[in-house]
């Protein structure tokens, strides 16, 4: 009951869309698709589910060349980003349309509908219609009628991101919920989203996309443990990891001719330039660390991310209160030594605070 | 200064409305008239000016043998034809419109675009281009005055004006609910007329309304193409301009034309501010 | 997305279209190229002797294609303006708001033609209410028998009849605006004419070219007005370039040579049509 797919080419311009894309799906898993907007993420679900075509490459599903087979003719379900509904049909006719397609019979179409209700929460609303709904109420309709349908593949395309920040919170809870729960052994769900965070919490398997190519793929512990490269360190992280040009010397860090202690894991690295990484919430306000100049203080939530530039460097420390910072303002920070990564030339990994990798 | 601007306002509107009513006035009060009040000298309120008399409206039902004017049968052939070419024109049009709304087409160098513009430059054609071959292709398949034949000549007139309208409604239409029905178990067809189509009713009532009324007011090609059998009623009515006929029975039938449209303007001012036609329209 | 289906979706259609124009076309062609008139009544070939005459013997022609020029711009502008201004003043809140509306609806829901033969009586130098009111102005001109006012009734019949299809056109667009830039120019404080100037007629743009294209298309084909009004006249004074064809075609039968007029129309037509609405749009995504 594999998705797989296999070099996967799409150029319907002048850029690669899908770019040599591979994959290897198993039922009963959730897998994540990370990328930034326009990384190729709705066109790979658009591919699974049919309604593009590859310029090469092939799919199979269950042993046959889904290639061959039409969209209405596959057995997946797709939520979009835009809370697509039908708008002329009720609650209870969304969800039962697919059904109702399939010609199943009334009963078995009435007892479906009420299980995909429940588990979405909205018992109750059969009867309203699509446009009397909010955004939250019409995505999870949208939701409602992919678990209807009981689909062998289902396709979330950054379903969150169009719904508030509190709703997001809540939507992506339940998710949690229903995807642990509410799925049989039989199902792939494929879900994507340009978010880290939300990609940590659903901890399935990430497959982390970057115009059209696969940069990395593994568990969500592993992306956010050891990003194989400064792109996907980039991507994996919000707000970005910080990127630090420099150098090691024989027991030191060097950059923007400062010293710091070497961490311990860096000690079998040869001594030549690196690129080294940390991430924004290991850097702490610090008496006695080195001087930075504040450049901008946002402050989102009850956190404060400050930009900071010394030199050529410019770096993003994430403090965990709201304080008033002034532009220009000097302030001084320390780095958590043990949460260094160090990155080749080339922008591959070469080590990292969770074990060295070393390609 | 605002003072100044409303008055304004309500006089320009007002004499637009005078002048938009004028010739509607004047045909209904000639259409009470004889020969005397007619060409005396020019006169305007009945009883006042001129005795009022009915010989103008009788002339419509009298039989055409004791001198009237029979418009009742012109008035039900423009129906039939108008009614059919738009449906016709309507159906051909919405689908061909939905394909190049949603498909990608390419023969050559002729893509989507180009194969719109072919459809809507039909328009740009004027009649007597194309009538004197109509002319000579209905009399070679028979089809010369006749109902049918006009059928077939107004599909042309009126199919651009369907794909006009719709290509632009249907643009408008997310291309992700084609994408969710087709998903969901419909092939492209049903996915057409169970979820686009039952979503595209605001554009299918603007299309058919102005085909309707470029069906309904075509005068120049029922003219050529048809002589006794059949009569349009813009034919008819012009005819009647060209004989002996007197200015009473004259304004008479043109007044007994246009009324019926007259109610269309109503719908279409319902539909407008309701919103719906807004959408369709841009 | 893209299936085999899209070619059941787009030929019925298509081919009918083709299907019934194929023929008039290839034979308007063909007959171009012959010399049929009422004395040979017979498709010979004269290779292009029609067109050598239509271009340097023919000034008649070119005179009614500079005519339709004139008479179509004018009556557009003056549609445009005019409709746009009615649309303007009903768009929000007036006093029988709804009255208006259908009152400026009505003359595009008549008939053309049979209009027409109203105004004829209208416009009636002696037996007309025109004249008769004017008369106590001491005016009198004498509407269809002078040339330069005959071209002035053929355009108040025109914006008669069709301000009100651009009119609905430019009300539709109107009603379909976005409420926010009107809302920030009211915090801004502009003035009504400010708020027209620059949002108002700026968000209008893409819907006035393509009525101003429509309009353009539908008004180059006069001919009922033309036909009922003033057959052409007086003299060729509103002869437009439709009626030419139509005088030599179907009233002196010189059906070759009218051909050839109308294929040269048809191409000239095209092409200055599809410049203009070209142009009009790079003005627009210039805006």
């Amino acid at each position: 009951m594999n998705l797989i797919a296999n070099n996967l080419k799409y150029k319907p311009d002048h850029e690669f869309h899908l770019n040599d894309v591979s994959f290897n799906f198993k039922k009963g898993n959730l897998y994540t698709i990370l990328g930034r907007t326009l990384s190729g993420k709705t066109t790979l679900l658009k591919t699974i589910a049919g309604l593009l075509n590859p310029d090469s490459g092939d799919i199979q599903f269950e042993e046959k060349d889904f290639g061959k087979i039409p969209v209405w003719e596959r057995n997946v379900a797709m939520v979009y980003q835009q809370f697509i509904n039908y708008p002329h049909l009720t609650v209870y006719e969304n969800i039962s349309f697919p059904l109702k397609q399939r010609k199943l019979n009334e009963e078995k179409i009435k007892t479906d509908v009420n299980e995909a209700l429940k588990t979405v929460g909205l018992i109750g609303f059969e009867n309203r219609k699509i446009q009397e709904l909010s955004g939250g109420q019409q995505q999870r309709v949208a939701l409602a009628r992919s678990l209807a349908k009981k689909a062998k593949i289902l396709l979330l395309d950054e379903p969150l991101v169009n719904l508030d920040y509190k709703l997001r919170e809540q939507l992506r809870e339940e998710f949690k919920k229903i995807f642990s729960e509410g799925f049989s052994d039989e199902t792939i769900l494929i879900y994507s989203t340009t978010d880290p965070q939300e990609v940590m919490e659903l901890n399935g398997e990430v497959i982390v996309l970057d115009e059209g190519k696969v940069l990395q793929t593994g568990p969500a512990k592993e992306i956010f443990e050891n990003p194989k490269n400064l792109k996907v360190a980039e991507i994996s992280n919000d707000p970005p990891m910080n990127i630090i040009n420099g150098a090691k010397n024989s027991n030191k860090i060097n950059f923007e001719n400062i010293d710091i202690d070497l961490p311990k894991h860096f000690t079998k690295l040869e001594n030549k330039n690196y690129s080294f990484g940390i991430r924004a919430a290991e850097i702490k306000l610090n008496s006695n660390g080195i001087e930075f100049e504040v450049e901008l203080a946002e402050i989102s939530g009850s956190e404060t991310l400050l930009h900071l530039k010394r030199g050529n460097t410019k770096i993003i420390a994430l403090i965990e209160e709201v304080m008033n910072f002034k532009i220009h303002e000097k302030v001084r920070v320390g780095f958590n030594p043990t949460k260094f990564y160090a990155f080749n030339e080339d922008g591959s990994l070469i080590s990292s605070p969770y074990g060295v990798y070393n390609g | 200064m605002y003072k100044f601007y409303t008055i304004l306002k309500y006089s320009f509107v007002t004499l637009w409305t005078m002048f938009v009513v004028a010739p509607f006035l004047w045909a209904l009060s000639t259409s009470f008239k004889d020969f005397q009040s007619v060409n005396s000298k020019v006169t305007y309120i009945p009883w006042v000016d001129y005795q009022p008399s009915l010989e103008g409206w009788k002339v419509l039902i009298k039989s055409p043998a004791k001198g009237g004017v029979d418009i009742v049968e012109p008035y039900f052939n423009s129906i039939f034809v108008t009614c059919t070419a738009s449906l016709i024109s309507i159906c051909l049009g919405t689908l061909a419109a939905y394909a190049l709304s949603r498909f990608t087409f390419k023969a050559g160098f002729v893509k989507n675009n180009d194969i719109t513009f072919f459809f809507i430059s039909q328009r740009i054609m004027p009649p007597i281009v194309l009538s004197i071959p109509f002319f000579i292709f209905l009399s070679t398949i028979g089809l010369l005055d006749s109902l049918i034949g006009l059928v077939v000549v107004y599909i042309v007139l009126l199919m651009p004006i369907a794909v006009w309208i719709m290509v632009d409604f249907f643009n408008r239409v997310p291309k992700e609910l084609d994408e969710t029905a087709l998903i969901d178990g419909c092939n492209p067809y049903q996915a057409f007329y169970k979820v686009v189509l039952p979503n595209s009713i605001p554009g299918l009532i603007v299309a058919g309304m102005f085909c309707i009324i470029f069906g309904w007011i075509d005068f120049f090609f029922a003219f050529i193409l048809t002589f006794t059998e059949v009569q349009l009623l813009p034919v008819k009515v012009v005819a009647l301009n060209s004989s002996v006929t007197p200015w009473w029975s004259l304004s008479a039938s043109a007044l007994v034309s246009v009324a019926p449209l007259i109610i269309v303007a109503f719908v279409v001012e319902r539909f407008l501010s309701k919103g719906n036609l807004s959408g369709a329209l841009k | 997305m893209n299936f085999k289906h899209k070619f059941v979706f787009l030929f019925p259609g298509l081919f009918v279209l083709i299907g019934i124009l194929i023929f008039p076309v290839i034979f308007t062609i063909r007959l171009s190229f012959s010399g049929w008139n009422s004395y040979t009544p017979e498709m010979n070939f004269i290779g292009i002797t029609n067109y050598i005459r239509l271009f340097t013997d023919d000034p008649r022609f070119w005179e009614s294609f500079f005519r339709l020029s004139f008479l179509s711009v004018t009556t557009v502008i003056l549609q445009y303006v005019i409709g746009f201004s009615l649309a303007l003043m009903v768009w929000r809140d007036i006093k029988f708001k709804r009255f208006f509306r259908v009152m400026f609806l009505i003359p595009m829901m008549t008939t053309p033609v049979i209009m027409t033969v109203i105004w004829r009586t209208f416009f009636h130098e002696s037996l007309g209410p025109l004249n008769d009111i004017l008369g106590f102005f001491g005016l009198g001109p004498k509407w269809l028998s002078d040339p330069a006012t005959a071209k002035i009734t053929v355009i108040i019949v025109e914006v008669w009849q069709w301000t009100p299809f651009m009119f609905l056109l430019l009300l539709a667009g109107l009603l379909s605006l976005p409420k926010e830039p009107f809302l920030a120019a009211a915090i801004d404080g502009a003035s009504a004419f400010r708020k027209f100037v620059y949002v108002t007629f700026p968000l209008m743009a893409p819907i006035s070219i393509g009525a101003i294209i429509i309009r353009l298309i539908e008004a180059s084909k006069i001919m009922d007005t033309v036909f009922v009004l003033t057959s052409g006249g007086p003299g060729t004074a509103t002869e437009t370039s439709s009626f030419y064809i139509y005088i030599k075609g179907l009233r002196e039968f010189q059906m070759g040579y009218a051909a050839t007029l109308s294929f040269t129309y048809l191409v000239i037509m095209i092409i200055s049509l599809t410049i203009i609405a070209k142009v009009l749009t790079k003005l627009m995504i210039k805006e």
